[in-house]
């Protein structure tokens, strides 16, 4: 779950970093979604691979989330709402 | 009742009998009057209401127009319309107030897109594969509400409500009543995502996230 970093000039690291810090989606475990609808939701809307889709899920049901997508703040927000339309329980978060 | 959908000729086919689907159909929409941020309770006419006594949605259910940026009083309504960020309370407040009237909205018009659907005539009635999906979001949100109006809060609750339902001889309370319903809609929406996730000839059914791909 990685984007390659567009290889720009990088005038200054340290004062860049925080702002070029990805934001990541979350998908945390809930005892009400079906393991066969997380998967589903991942490969609907994400158009995952089935494989990708079923270890995001168990990913979610044994570690309790998983990161599911990376970006740009206002893209993990559009993925949050979206997952949350699915009824999934995500939130959206810095990368660390 | 053996098969409950089946997927033929691009539609699918669900074979729940009229009363069955009236049910579902009246947990649809109590869901949609709870996600009505002027909304009230539900009437007293709701059959659901006349044949177990409990609503879905508590009196104390207070529109949210005047502090649009909080997580709704109802719990269950809470987890319908999750907080965005864990950390942050400004982040989540200025999510929420970006995106949760578009949220209740298209959640609202699934759960009507869903509920009209199911009102066809005659047995099975065929849905489009948006009406589908759109009964497959409802009925996880209808899940939603009755977990938490029965207390499942953790993987092992739903355990266990489960084996109380199995080993009940006669659901002689509202609770177990509620609790075989979740057991039932379980069951349904499982066998719905069976075919939904297995299409025959899967045809691309074209509303993925813009600009994401597989690795």
């Amino acid at each position: 779950m990685s984007v390659a970093p567009v290889e720009v000039e990088r005038p200054d690291v340290d004062e860049t970093a925080a702002v070029d810090v990805p934001w990541v989606t979350v998908v945390w475990n809930d005892p009400v979604n079906l393991m066969s609808y997380v998967t589903y939701v991942f490969q609907t809307y994400f158009g995952y691979p089935r494989a990708k889709a079923e270890r995001l899920m168990m990913d979610v049901h044994e570690k309790g989330r998983a990161v599911v997508s990376n970006g740009s703040r206002e893209e993990m927000e559009r993925d949050t709402e979206a997952m949350h339309e699915y009824g999934l329980w995500a939130t959206f978060q810095k990368d660390r | 009742m053996s098969r409950v959908f089946r997927f033929r000729d691009g539609r699918v086919e669900v074979f729940l009998d009229p009363d069955h689907r009236a049910l579902l159909a009246t947990l649809l929409g109590e869901v949609d009057r709870m996600l009505d941020d002027g909304g009230g309770p539900a009437p007293d006419d709701d059959p659901l209401v006349a044949l177990t006594g409990l609503r879905l949605s508590p009196e104390d259910l207070v529109a949210a127009d005047d502090h649009p940026v909080t997580s709704p009083e109802d719990p269950a309504v809470a987890r319908l319309l999750p907080d965005g960020n864990r950390e942050d309370p400004a982040l989540s407040e200025e999510f929420r107030r970006l995106t949760e009237h578009g949220l209740r909205t298209r959640k609202r018009a699934a759960l009507r897109c869903a509920r009209e659907a199911l009102g066809g005539p005659g047995t099975p009635v065929r849905l489009d594969l948006t009406e589908a999906e759109a009964l497959v979001k409802g009925l996880t949100d209808v899940r939603l509400v009755l977990a938490d109006r029965l207390g499942v809060r953790t993987d092992e609750d739903a355990e266990r409500l489960h084996d109380e339902v199995v080993s009940a001889r006669a659901p002689d309370s509202p609770r177990l009543a509620f609790a075989g319903l979740y057991d039932v809609l379980t069951w349904w929406q499982e066998s719905l995502i069976e075919v939904l996730a297995t299409p025959p000839s899967s045809g691309h059914r074209g509303h993925r996230r813009p600009g994401s791909r597989p690795e």
